[in-house]
């Protein structure tokens, strides 16, 4: 093995109160950065799956003007036919009043958001049914679905209740209709349905005096990562027909930019981290060249070069950044693992979306790893910089 | 007899003005291979200045080192590290092992440093065998007692056939049995490899015989033992 980086590993590894205080100073860099990761990344891309899952599908479809006239049946199964598909279904958004009296006292909420979903489609391209935490989603004209909120602010709405719902329509004209409480939706975060009702898409048609027409129709993907691909085959389609065809995030843009920037942030704060992990390893190299005077006086005066010594205590950092790397991406992996497997989330809020994002990983180790070489460099130059005679006066 | 040193007009001032010493004053001496020579005189006299010179350790503020017949004056720092590892043994005071290698390790790496590592561990084995370590090889160098550390740092210096051996109060830190066997080992190698040894010590008396006695004083450079007898170098 080449004497100067034996030198380096015996001078390191009997020393190992300095090594594993360096070692720490990387892996604790590291971990802050997956932690970090896993945390904000989490939350984010669990916004996006929720976002996805619940209201926009992979692929969202709207019109440039108002509404989509046409079929939507036609549109859901010229998409379903598409192989990266995997479900496609209609949507129709207005607002709503809402009353119901609850043991003699009628409780009303104005401006509250209707959504009408196709029941049979909407099962296969979105997850909001499974939000419904009480009784069952809509599968009936006449039944509606209350977000968890809605329903306490309607005095504790319960399956089973009646209620009367008005809209006004496209004419201007009050509809009212009463429907039977189905369900009740609540979602882990309030990503869902929570602040909405969801009724079936033809009553809210008629209620709107809309027949036909469609707000967006919601696109499932196989493979998400395709979405740019059948946005783009789509509105090569149907170039004439006005249509707006957003991935989800072009069409989450909105309510992800700030979080976007927020994350952003929260890595800086976490290279932040890193470089003071790096600055710990140059007080604790600058700590073992002050430790290694003599050595470095007898090494000189035996034959060896500065470029000898500078090597030496640069191995000594690759050293302490292979093993921090390696360490603090275990504990980085370990973390993930955990947060991964567990499904976790904070105050019962949303479970986190946990991924390995292995460039990003191998990224962060990469740059520990070099971060700690840069951060041995001014010691390793100092230790150049002991002058036998100076050195020797210690022996 | 050929010379391997020749010091001509060596002079080493330190600090300026009022606080200006003379530590070397204008000292020319010369040694020939295979001499076994001490350097005496008390403390602050600049016998160790004097090592550090011809060590190449320390730069002189005049005159010349000629190390076989080669002038070390103007040598670069990478020639100066080159010429101490080739043509120069250091044996130092105290323990002056690396303690983080074996002992074996610690009489390879001169050889290691000069990137000639062919036959070394044979060659290294053999010095160890000389000096009599060859049970302790393997230990680290923190492991064995002083007088044995000595005896490797001997082996070590001796690894890279030296022209000079330079040894700073090799005998300083141990006690007066140790003292003596380390001396006669030192006199045995020199003899033995007919290898120049320049030793600087108070300790005069445990050396007996040698070659040459120089002692130090006040910077200045004088042939024999005792101040009555000296004679100043030419």
């Amino acid at each position: 093995m080449e004497y100067r980086f034996r030198l380096a590993k015996r001078m390191l590894f009997n020393k190992k109160g300095s090594l594993i205080g360096a070692v720490l100073a990387v892996t604790i860099g590291i971990l802050v950065i997956h932690v970090n990761f896993v945390i904000f990344q989490g939350l984010f891309d669990a916004i996006v799956r929720d976002i996805s899952n619940y209201r926009n599908g992979d692929v969202l479809v709207t019109d440039e003007e108002n509404y989509i006239d046409k079929s939507d049946q036609a549109l859901v199964n010229w998409f379903e036919r598409i192989p990266y598909v995997e479900a496609a279904t209609p949507r129709l958004s207005s607002t709503a009043s809402i009353n119901m009296t609850k043991f003699g006292t009628l409780h009303e909420k104005t401006r509250i958001p209707i959504v009408g979903v196709n029941p049979l489609r909407d099962i296969r391209a979105s997850t909001v049914h499974e939000t419904v935490s009480d009784g069952q989603y809509v599968f009936s004209r006449n039944s509606i679905v209350l977000g968890s909120n809605v329903a306490r602010d309607l005095g504790g709405a319960q399956v089973g209740d009646s209620i009367k719902l008005k809209i006004v329509d496209r004419y201007g004209q009050d509809q009212i209709k009463r429907f039977v409480v189905t369900g009740i939706a609540k979602s882990p975060g309030g990503q869902g349905f929570d602040y909405s009702v969801v009724v079936h898409i033809d009553t809210l048609r008629d209620l709107m005096n809309r027949p036909g027409d469609t707000g967006s129709i919601m696109v499932k993907l196989k493979d998400p990562s395709k979405a740019s691909d059948v946005k783009n085959f789509f509105l090569a389609s149907f170039p004439n027909d006005g249509f707006v065809a957003e991935t989800i995030e072009e069409s989450a843009e909105q309510q992800l930019a700030g979080f976007r920037s927020g994350i952003a942030m929260i890595n800086m704060i976490g290279y932040f981290g890193m470089m003071s992990s790096a600055f710990a390893i140059v007080t604790i190299q600058m700590m073992l060249v002050n430790g290694k005077t003599r050595e470095i006086g007898v090494m000189r005066s035996i034959g060896a070069t500065r470029k000898d010594i500078l090597l030496i205590f640069i191995f000594q950092g690759m050293i302490i950044g292979a093993i921090g790397a390696g360490v603090g991406t275990a504990a980085g992996l370990g973390y993930t693992f955990y947060a991964k497997e567990t499904k976790m989330s904070f105050n019962n809020s949303l479970p986190l979306e946990v991924s390995y994002n292995w460039e990003k990983i191998i990224q962060t180790a990469v740059l520990s790893f070099i971060l700690a070489i840069i951060a041995s460099l001014y010691p390793s130059y100092r230790a150049t910089k002991l002058l036998p005679v100076e050195a020797m006066r210690n022996v | 007899m050929s010379k391997v040193l020749e010091i001509i007009n060596l002079s080493k001032i330190y600090g300026t003005g009022e606080n200006k010493v003379n530590a070397l004053d204008n000292v020319s001496l010369s040694i020939e291979k295979g001499e076994f020579v001490l350097i005496v005189g008390s403390s602050g006299s600049g016998k160790s200045t004097l090592l550090n010179m011809i060590g190449l350790l320390d730069r002189p503020t005049n005159g010349k080192v000629f190390i076989d017949e080669t002038d070390t004056t103007n040598l670069s720092d990478n020639k100066i590290s080159s010429f101490r590892n080739k043509k120069l043994g250091f044996i130092f005071q105290f323990s002056n092992l690396l303690t983080d290698l074996t002992v074996l390790e610690n009489v390879l790496l001169p050889r290691e440093i000069a990137g000639t590592t062919d036959s070394a561990e044979k060659n290294a084995r053999e010095l160890l065998k000389a000096v009599g370590l060859d049970d302790q090889i393997d230990k680290r160098a923190n492991k064995i007692s002083g007088g044995q550390a000595q005896r490797a740092a001997i082996a070590r210096g001796l690894i890279n056939n030296p022209s000079i051996v330079l040894a700073d109060e090799p005998t300083g830190n141990l006690d007066s049995v140790t003292s003596e066997k380390i001396i006669q080992l030192m006199k045995s190698m020199a003899k033995k490899l007919n290898q120049t040894f320049i030793v600087v010590t108070h300790d005069r008396q445990h050396f007996g015989d040698v070659d040459r006695v120089i002692t130090i004083k006040d910077g200045k450079a004088f042939e024999g033992n005792l101040p009555s007898e000296m004679g100043v170098l030419a």
